[in-house]
């Protein structure tokens, strides 16, 4: 339908006060000259400037101005109420002991397990037991994160390895890695590898898996936009997907670092004497065939503590600053 | 006085001649169409097209009518099924989300797109670069916030600042304001010509609202759905700023909102 129509600028109308309504099709108001007058005048005059007040005046409206609590505000809001949880359960706990009574070798008050933390302190077994597995959780650790981060990226990237590989991962997950110990003990011996061999077993898979989750998790779009910007493959790996799988990767390192310190107390309990050192799960087992319950307790506090104390200290503040960064904190730190 | 004349023409079947037609155009569609599968409907129909270098085109559609997919096709990041596609250069895109990297300042995000780039700057001069790209977009004192901190009007400046970025002549852009509020959005239509004029860029420009087209566009671009084709054309001869208020480009807006509608009822049968 070819057709030719010269839009004049818009006839005459009647003046109108500057208040502007919607305009319904084929209507048409306003006084042209009002209307360009003072927009002309005003970019006559530097309205790139004009434009720029503008813009400030209106980012300056649609940005919240951030409100950053005091770094002591934050850590009182923070430590306050699990250290007055953890003194609440310490005295109900030796008030029971105090006002019921009960068999000391059954129910040990807070005290009798400080005393017997105490008395492995002095004989210098509490310190070679945290030393080493300290040493072992960590070491171990670090030779899960240098093989499932590659191996990750690897399933991540090509679909037909994490298809026939995932559910093999997702299993292994699952499976309690105190299943290996037995199977490592015949393999290795009683040695460090059967505690190492168990402790990989335990943590690579949920590293594998938060690697692949968070990989799975980048929005295509930002894909897409690396490559509009023209990113080669390994700036597309290296500067788009990676840091935006960082949240998913993360959380795998940590339930990563859960699992082989869970797997560490597991062989250690379980693989006792031969050349494998004293471990904090070797005091555990010592304080078992004693029947001495105040030092078991204790060592359970022991362990719980050191792993309050690496969330706390080493992937807590990692996560906040990340989750800070990216403006997905939920308000409260 | 603000003054905007446009005059239409039918688009098909003959081909579109450039606007000034003295250089070769910066971007010459022939024959293109898409179809995603053997049987499945055809997307894009016979489209020609020639945009000249420094034109201001808008493709102008109701949604699903293919505008999205033409843009994709002439962004290289979808190839046509039918066609040629000449591109001067290749081309930088906008799209409807800012979809700037989040753990990254605004400075940062444009200077990405510096480093991608073949630029081959070294990192001051990137640096120097992106500060004066958002200062173009009047973004200066914003550089360092990251993408969470900016409203979304100032996401999509910095989105510009980055497509800019890569030195390219054309810029696509995939309705960049529809998610915007109408204040922001009239901002940023004044932004997008003033840095339009300033950089000299092709630019086409896909949305679905009338209105923005006949305020933004040296040639709006009418496409028909199922298949897509391009049916009208109206040029506008733009001797002054406009605004969305002006009384030509609501005359305009009438005038092709008419032809959209007609275009849309084709399929009501």
């Amino acid at each position: 339908m070819p057709h030719d129509t010269s839009l004049s600028p818009a006839p005459p109308a009647p003046p109108v006060s500057g208040r502007e309504l919607p305009l319904a099709p084929g209507m048409s108001r306003a006084n042209p000259a009002e209307v360009a007058t003072p927009s002309r005048s005003s970019r006559a005059s530097g309205g790139d400037d004009d434009l720029r007040t503008l813009e400030a005046g209106l980012d300056r409206l649609q940005t919240d101005v951030a409100l950053r609590t005091p770094w002591w505000r934050r850590a009182i809001d923070g430590v306050l109420p699990p250290v007055l949880l953890l003194v609440v359960l310490v005295a109900a706990w030796q008030a029971y002991t105090v006002v019921a009574q009960p068999r000391p070798d059954l129910a040990p008050g807070p005290l009798d397990v400080a005393a017997a933390l105490g008395q492995s302190w002095e004989d210098g077994r509490l310190q070679l037991a945290v030393t080493t597995s300290l040493e072992r959780g960590i070491l171990g650790f670090c030779i899960a994160v240098a093989v499932g981060t590659p191996l990750g990226l690897l399933l991540a990237e090509w679909a037909p390895l994490r298809r026939a590989l995932g559910p093999l991962i997702s299993g292994l997950q699952v499976l309690p890695s105190v299943a290996w110990v037995p199977a490592a003990i015949l393999w290795f011996g009683l040695s460090d590898a059967t505690v190492y061999f168990v402790v990989l077993m335990g943590a690579i898979p949920s590293i594998v898996n938060g690697l692949v989750a968070g990989v799975a998790q980048v929005p295509p779009q930002l894909r897409r936009v690396g490559t509009v910007l023209g990113a080669s493959r390994l700036q597309l790996a290296a500067s788009v997907v990676l840091p935006a799988a960082l949240p998913g990767y993360l959380a795998g390192l940590k339930q990563g670092w859960a699992f082989s310190w869970r797997s560490l107390m597991a062989a250690e309990i379980i693989a006792f004497g031969g050349s494998i050192g004293f471990g904090v799960g070797s005091l555990l087992q010592q304080g078992r065939d004693l029947a001495d319950l105040a030092s078991v307790l204790g060592t359970i506090l022991v362990i719980l503590a050191i792993g309050v104390v690496i969330e706390l200290l080493v992937f807590a503040p990692v996560e906040r600053g990340m989750l800070r960064r990216r403006g997905l904190t939920g308000g409260t730190p | 006085m603000t003054a905007a004349r446009a005059t239409a023409s039918s688009a098909v079947p003959a081909p579109v001649t450039a606007g000034t037609g003295t250089a070769s155009p910066a971007i010459r569609l022939t024959g293109v169409g898409k179809q995603y599968a053997a049987d499945g409907p055809v997307v894009l129909d016979g489209i020609d097209l020639e945009v000249a270098p420094g034109e201001f085109a808008c493709l102008l559609g109701a949604s699903g009518c293919g505008k999205s997919t033409l843009l994709s096709l002439i962004a290289g990041l979808e190839q046509p099924s039918t066609g040629t596609i000449e591109v001067d250069g290749r081309a930088a895109v906008m799209f409807q989300e800012a979809s700037l990297l989040p753990w990254l300042s605004a400075r940062r995000n444009v200077e990405l797109a510096l480093r991608f780039g073949d630029a081959g700057l070294a990192r001051p001069a990137r640096r120097t670069r992106a500060l004066d790209l958002l200062d173009l977009v009047h973004l200066a004192d914003a550089a360092e916030k990251r993408p969470h901190e900016l409203s979304g009007g100032m996401r999509q400046r910095v989105a510009l600042a980055r497509a800019l970025a890569q030195d390219r002549s054309v810029l696509l852009m995939d309705e960049p304001f529809a998610a915007l509020d109408a204040i922001t959005r009239d901002l940023l239509h004044e932004e997008l010509e003033r840095v339009w004029r300033e950089t000299g860029r092709t630019i086409v420009f896909v949305t679905h609202n009338v209105r923005e087209a006949a305020r933004l566009g040296q040639r709006v671009l009418l496409m028909s759905s199922r298949p897509g084709r391009i049916v009208s054309e109206w040029r506008i001869a733009v001797d002054g700023p406009r605004r969305i208020e002006s009384p030509a480009v609501s005359e305009l807006s009438v005038e092709i909102t008419e032809h959209l509608r007609r275009e849309i009822r084709r399929n009501a049968a």
